[in-house]
């Protein structure tokens, strides 16, 4: 119903995720076609010729990432898959995980074949529960079978896999700090240059690509980058999985071909708003995507060019939809919060701004706002864009910056009020009338 | 801990030979997963076992927030308090256990069978509200099918 | 060699430089909280920010230098930056300026008045955390004041390796501590970390709240403790602000003792024993000349003096290898060979003291072994048996070894009971009240300046060689 699929292509079942039925649809079949017929600088120029951008946040074309890669240095390459999903309303590297992990598997081996990779790893994090034993069973499945371990499918290729536990911390979400935590230390992201492609894990050159982006390979790869081409848009090639949660009536992981419209997506496949209710606003791709009033995303199709042109992004896929009545005020709240409890403290702006501003929105919220505090959480946030190490403090300001230049009015009303214009709701009920 | 170390020798093989300092976040929580919490005379026979400063292990266990150094409850209930979730209840929710259990977030019951605590988003988003007991996620949950898992909590 | 445009002015770079290092090394000051010429880069604070012509904003202290590249110090939008970064900065920060030890020599005060200089936009109450922390007894620590720079961690891991030092927890109550494994409170190097804090979270006991700074004004010195001779800073009351209705010895006291930077013998650092020179320089003083125990005039003292030298037939000198290179060139000068010469080693190391690292601390508990050696290379390791006549210059001659029957002339400083055995008791000057130079194990020679003012019987070793000699000086 939303476009064609290539990850979600299969019926799920209690078995769908074993190394027998994923091979019973054709599983690691791209991957033996890769080791017997290409060589590694050939894989790369595939996978940039489809231009998959990356579906973990920031949407960076991974050929263009795995291309700074020399396959001829003489020295170790890293390949890590980012399966640390913490981004608030992103749950759909969970789905791969819990009923397609192969299809993570067979594509690792096809990215480590192609940077010459001989130890990679998938970060996982550490609350996953489900995602962490299906993946685990599945890893044991596919040495079992010869997948990984030495001379692979006897082409002389060797590649190892550890799966890697977080331990609760969203900023190891962002590839440097993850690579501070495989390396046994605090999660601290680091400067660039160098960029991570040069001196990442242990100093070595490394990828760190997003569960999903990984996972359109083996498709990729089989079918090649013309078809992958044919999927999607011009500017957005292939399909996005969307999680999708909030006040709608069928929240859930939807794949959709790029391109698809967003108003349909969200009142036939998601079944609607909650209570018949119209849509306030909505968080395309995770919180630290820019929020839409309703009516601008219904006019918009699902593409990273649409959404950029209107200051926004996919990112992560993290859709979470608003209903009308919702306070944005307390929902900011909530996303300050947030970051504030998950900035890891190592610069100056993040760690003093993020704590700072959720005590501001804190005092709004107790009704002892001020009539400067709009200004001050601003000048938070645009201090934190493009000061900060990494992208935590830049998401927070630019989910404070947009919640205010669409609902300003609410969190004035919220000011000189002392209290709620809609009542301090986050809840779509039933019962309750329109705000 | 000594214990565990055929255990982390095996993870090993897995690891590149440069990587051995790999093994603090994966001991750490096998460690937790065998005694309850991360006790001191863990942190010294990891130190010993893994050949890193002792603040390095000191600086990690303060980090993350899924290790602990004193034990908990039995049975620690994690509530989800993020978008999503508090979109579809998750504040009522704690409330709800608050009063049930009597303790705040943060706190464990005095019989020292549960800690309730609040957590930032799990990747469950879809299936709002969901709450953590112990490793496994219990999805859509309300106030009845709260009290219905507390009832099978009670049991020994 | 990469030339870039600073402020619209070329200036060549090294390849590997950052853009901070090519301003710094042409005078062009940019504000820097973390970075440190001697530790890793870890751009944490963000205040260094440089603004690439038609890029915006980075940190300068990681931004690697680009032939052509265009950058400028003092835009409008680099002046916003640093205004803002010091707004986050002083968000939490207690204003203890009025009882911090580190007031007036502050780095956060400096930046604050010349790029901030505006009151808090905030209207939170600040966070608030451990004051008072003890990382060990030579160290205080304030949480409230520390900025988290991490310049105080990464020294322990980088230059004294002792590990000593992490940050627990996250976000704005991140906080530094020391390992529970006692490292830090082991660290011969700790005090340097008080230096290179640029607040004042971490403060030395030893000076807490003794003086305020710019009471204090600092000589140029040599580390006695060890043969490297750091080079050294000791400070002390400024004449305009000597106390009048205090204890006067606090004038002439040393308030506290710092690392002078020095490339060739100790870069920016000296280890806790150099923090702890008063512990020796300011032992009680031997003052007054003395006739076998009784006190003497300087006069009598010194004609009984030269008369057991003139009167003796196998005389010995043991020469003291705290001697400045003065000292002992004027020995040499005065007594030429007429007498046997012992070196000795003034001081040993004493029980818990680290003999010697691959930082800086040496075995020889000396400064000035090495010019002993260049100028008796030949002398005797022991005082012969048939000496009728020791003097003895300085500490460290165990009486029990001088032959029995032998006189004893014994110039030295500090009270000690040998001063009353001896023949003849002269008191001489000790380092901080002459100027002198001393040679380290490598040849380096390094000099050093009087900071306080000799006591009336006190005589300086060098002129009362000549007159003990005869010879003029």
């Amino acid at each position: 119903m939303t476009g064609r699929k290539i990850l979600m292509d299969f019926e799920v079942t209690p078995t769908s995720h074993t190394l027998e039925a994923y091979a019973a649809r054709g599983g690691y079949q791209a991957l033996a076609k890769v080791l017997r017929e290409m060589k590694p600088a050939e894989v790369t120029k595939e996978v940039t010729a489809a231009g998959i951008q990356g579906r973990g946040g920031a949407s960076f074309p991974a050929g263009r990432k795995w291309q700074v890669v020399d396959p001829d240095d003489g020295q170790p390459h890293y390949l890590l898959a980012n399966a640390d999903e913490g981004e608030p309303g992103t749950f759909k590297d969970r789905w791969l995980l819990e009923h397609v992990p192969h299809k993570l598997l067979e594509s690792m081996l096809i990215a480590s074949y192609a940077l010459c990779v001989r130890n990679c790893f998938v970060y996982i994090r550490g609350e996953f529960d489900l995602p962490y034993r299906r993946l685990a069973a599945a890893v044991e499945e596919a040495y079992a079978a010869g997948y990984f371990g030495e001379n692979i499918l006897g082409t002389g290729f060797s590649c190892d896999i550890y799966v890697f536990r977080g331990g609760g911390a969203y900023v190891c979400g962002e590839a440097s700090s993850l690579l501070s935590s495989v390396e046994g230390t605090r999660g601290y992201p680091r400067n660039r240059p160098p960029r991570l492609t040069v001196k990442g894990l242990y100093q070595r050159p490394t990828v760190v690509n997003n569960v999903e982006t990984l996972s359109n390979l083996a498709w990729i790869l089989k079918h090649g980058a013309g078809e992958y081409r044919k999927v999607g848009t011009e500017k957005s090639p292939g399909t996005r999985l969307i999680s999708i949660s909030g006040h709608v009536n069928r929240p859930g992981v939807y794949e959709v071909e790029c391109g698809y419209p967003w108003k349909k997506f969200l009142d036939e496949d998601c079944g609607g708003i909650l209570n018949g209710r119209k849509l306030k606003a909505i968080i395309p791709g995770g919180i630290s995507s820019q929020v839409l009033p309703g009516e601008v995303a219904y006019g918009l199709e699902l593409s990273h060019e649409a959404l950029w042109d209107v200051n926004s992004s996919l990112g992560s896929g993290g859709m979470i939809a608003i209903a009308e009545g919702t306070c944005m005020v307390r929902l900011l709240q909530v996303m300050l919060r947030f970051y504030h409890h998950e900035s890891c403290g190592q610069c100056t702006p993040c760690r003093e701004g993020m704590g700072w501003a959720h005590r501001v929105i804190d005092r709004i919220v107790a009704g002892k706002g001020r009539p400067e505090d709009i200004d001050t959480l601003i000048h938070i946030s645009k201090f934190n864009d493009g000061t900060t190490i990494c992208g935590l403090g830049d998401a927070a300001g630019y989910a404070t910056v947009d919640f205010i230049k669409h609902f300003r009015d609410e969190f004035e009303y919220f000011i000189e009020h002392k209290r709620s214009k809609c009542d301090g709701r986050l809840e779509c009920l039933p019962e309750v009338a329109h705000a | 801990m000594k214990h565990l170390i055929p255990e982390f020798e095996a993870i090993k093989k897995r690891l590149p030979a440069e990587g051995h300092s790999t093994l603090v976040l994966p001991c750490l929580h096998r460690i937790q997963e065998d005694r309850g919490y991360i006790a001191d005379e863990d942190v010294d026979a990891l130190v010993e076992y893994l050949g890193v400063p002792r603040i390095q292990i000191e600086e990690v266990l303060t980090f993350y927030t899924m290790l602990r150094r004193r034990p908990i409850g039995r049975w620690h209930l994690q509530v989800c308090r993020n978008v999503s979730c508090s979109m579809r209840g998750a504040e009522r929710l704690i409330d709800h256990l608050s009063r049930k259990l009597g303790v705040a977030p943060g706190q464990t019951t005095p019989d020292g069978r549960i800690t309730l605590s609040t957590v930032e988003c799990l990747g469950s988003c879809g299936t709002a509200p969901v709450v953590m007991v112990n490793e496994r996620y219990h999805e859509l949950q309300d106030e009845q099918s709260l009290d219905k898992l507390l009832g099978e909590l009670e049991q020994p | 060699m990469p030339e870039i445009f600073i402020n619209g002015k070329p200036y060549q770079a090294d390849p590997d430089q950052t853009v901070l290092q090519v301003c710094l090394a042409n005078g062009i000051y940019v504000p820097y909280f973390c970075w440190h010429p001697h530790l890793s880069v870890v751009g944490n604070c963000r205040i260094c920010m440089i603004e690439e012509e038609g890029r915006g904003v980075d940190i300068g202290c990681n931004m690697p230098v680009k032939a052509g590249m265009r950058v400028l110090t003092e835009s409008e939008e680099v002046h916003a930056h640093r205004k803002a970064i010091l707004q986050f900065i002083t968000l939490n920060h207690p204003v203890d300026c009025g009882i911090c030890d580190k007031a007036g020599e502050c780095t956060l005060q400096d930046y604050h008045y010349e790029y901030n200089g505006a009151p808090s936009m905030s209207h939170e109450p600040k966070v608030t955390s451990t004051k008072f922390y003890d990382l060990s007894d030579r160290i205080v620590l304030d949480n409230e004041r520390c900025i988290l720079c991490s310049r105080c961690v990464r020294f322990t891991r980088e230059v004294s390796k002792s590990n000593g030092l992490g940050i627990e927890e996250r976000a704005d109550v991140s906080l530094v501590r020391p390992s529970t494994d006692g490292s830090f409170k082991d660290d011969a190097y700790s005090d340097n970390v008080v230096d290179i804090c640029p607040v004042g979270a971490l403060l030395s006991r030893s000076f807490f709240y003794k003086s305020r700074v710019w009471y204090l004004t600092s000589t140029p010195s040599v580390c006695p403790g060890c043969e490297r001779g750091c080079s050294i800073d000791i400070w002390h009351r400024k004449p305009e602000w000597f106390v009048q209705s205090l204890d006067p010895s606090e004038n002439s006291a040393i308030a506290r003792v710092t690392p002078r930077e020095n490339p060739a013998v100790n870069g920016p650092w000296i280890c806790n024993k150099g923090r702890d020179l008063a512990r020796i320089f300011e032992r009680k003083r031997a003052l007054e000349p003395m006739l076998k125990g009784k006190p003497a005039t300087p006069a009598d003292a010194l004609a009984t003096a030269r008369e057991l030298l003139a009167a003796a037939r196998h005389p010995v000198a043991v020469v003291s290898s705290w001697g400045s290179n003065e000292e002992l060139d004027a020995f040499r000068r005065a007594f030429d060979a007429g007498l046997t010469v012992v070196a000795k080693h003034d001081h040993a190391p004493e029980p818990g003291e680290v003999v010697e690292d691959d930082v800086l601390i040496r075995a020889d508990k000396n400064p000035n072994s090495a010019r002993v050696r260049e100028l008796f290379g030949n002398a005797a390791a022991s005082i012969p048996a048939e000496a009728d006549l020791v003097l003895v210059w300085g500490e460290g001659q165990a009486f029990s070894k001088i032959p029995p029957g032998a006189k004893v002339i014994l110039l030295g400083s500090y009270l000690a009971p040998e001063n009353g055995h001896a023949d003849v008791f002269l008191p001489i000057s000790i380092q901080t009240e002459r100027d002198g130079h001393y040679t380290n194990f490598q040849g380096t020679v390094s000099g050093f300046s009087a900071c306080f003012p000799k006591a009336p019987g006190v005589a300086d070793a060098e002129s009362l060689f000549a007159a003990l000699a005869g010879s003029a000086p």
